[in-house]
């Protein structure tokens, strides 16, 4: 089923066509199992309406909006593995993000925003 | 208190996976870090509309479009994301495209059979798109001038 995933080499993010064959209530049917966004497209333009200075946004926009927030997830996700795995847990914990994001530039724009 | 932009999440269900997938094999990941992670998806598409819209802005342009989102991902400093991105739209457009192929082949079956009302019903279903996004800018418009 899913490919193995050796711990310790670096993974590159799967493309879209990955393994994933589990059924999704919102995902389109057409195409042999090619899921494109797993985050449904109508949440994501509900958080994009939310800013009062956007007016409008094209379909083809929220769509790479929900693929980024899925590539963000797994990034995040992975980046707080490696503070867990120093801690040798198995399990991530809430700390282990909120080191994360002191740790790595990119999640500067988290801080502060969790509480 | 009133609800917030942060609070609109996105279904837990779907990062659960996503998180579960991206880490190996039998490791979990606790409620609160979860939540957290989930959390920090929707300020991130916050902050990723705001890039995209100030491009879209300086383009003069109203609507979004995807080059804006990867121009803010290049901003943000997740310039590894943009390859990825790339190749996931240009398999969603092959994707429209086919959806778009398929109606308008329905369309030319139905034609065969009547003619008038037919075509004009369709001509209806075309312009739906733009419908949405009349309104949309409708919407829009009353709220900046609520603002």
């Amino acid at each position: 089923m899913a490919a193995a995933a050796s711990n310790g080499t670096p993974r590159e993010e799967e493309g879209p066509a990955g393994e994933v064959a589990a059924s999704q209530p919102q995902a389109p049917t057409n195409g042999p199992g090619v899921r494109l966004s797993r985050l449904p497209l109508a949440r994501v333009k509900a958080l994009v309406k939310a800013d009062p200075d956007v007016t409008l946004a094209g379909q083809e926009a929220i769509f790479v909006l929900a693929r980024a927030a899925e590539l963000f997830v797994e990034t995040i996700a992975k980046d707080a593995y490696c503070c867990a795995q120093q801690g040798k847990r198995k399990t991530l914990q809430r700390r282990d993000l909120d080191n994360a994001i002191e740790a790595v530039d990119e999640f500067a724009f988290l801080e502060g925003t969790l509480d | 208190m009133a609800e917030r932009p942060e609070d609109l999440n996105l279904p837990n269900a779907v990062i659960t996976r996503i998180i579960k997938e991206a880490l190996p094999d039998g490791v979990n990941i606790s409620k609160e870090a979860r939540s957290a992670i989930s959390r920090a998806a929707s300020v991130f598409v916050l902050y990723a509309t705001s890039c995209a819209n100030n491009f879209a802005m300086k383009g003069k342009r109203k609507t979004l479009n995807a080059s804006d989102v990867l121009s803010a991902m290049e901003e943000m400093e997740f310039q590894r994301f943009i390859t990825p991105l790339k190749e996931a739209l240009e398999a969603y457009r092959r994707e429209q495209k086919g959806k778009k192929e398929a109606s308008e082949q329905k369309k030319k079956d139905k034609d065969r059979k009547t003619d008038s009302e037919e075509q004009d019903r369709s001509r209806d279903e075309d312009n739906d798109e733009d419908e949405e996004r009349l309104e949309e800018e409708e919407q829009n418009e009353e709220e900046e001038v609520d603002n």
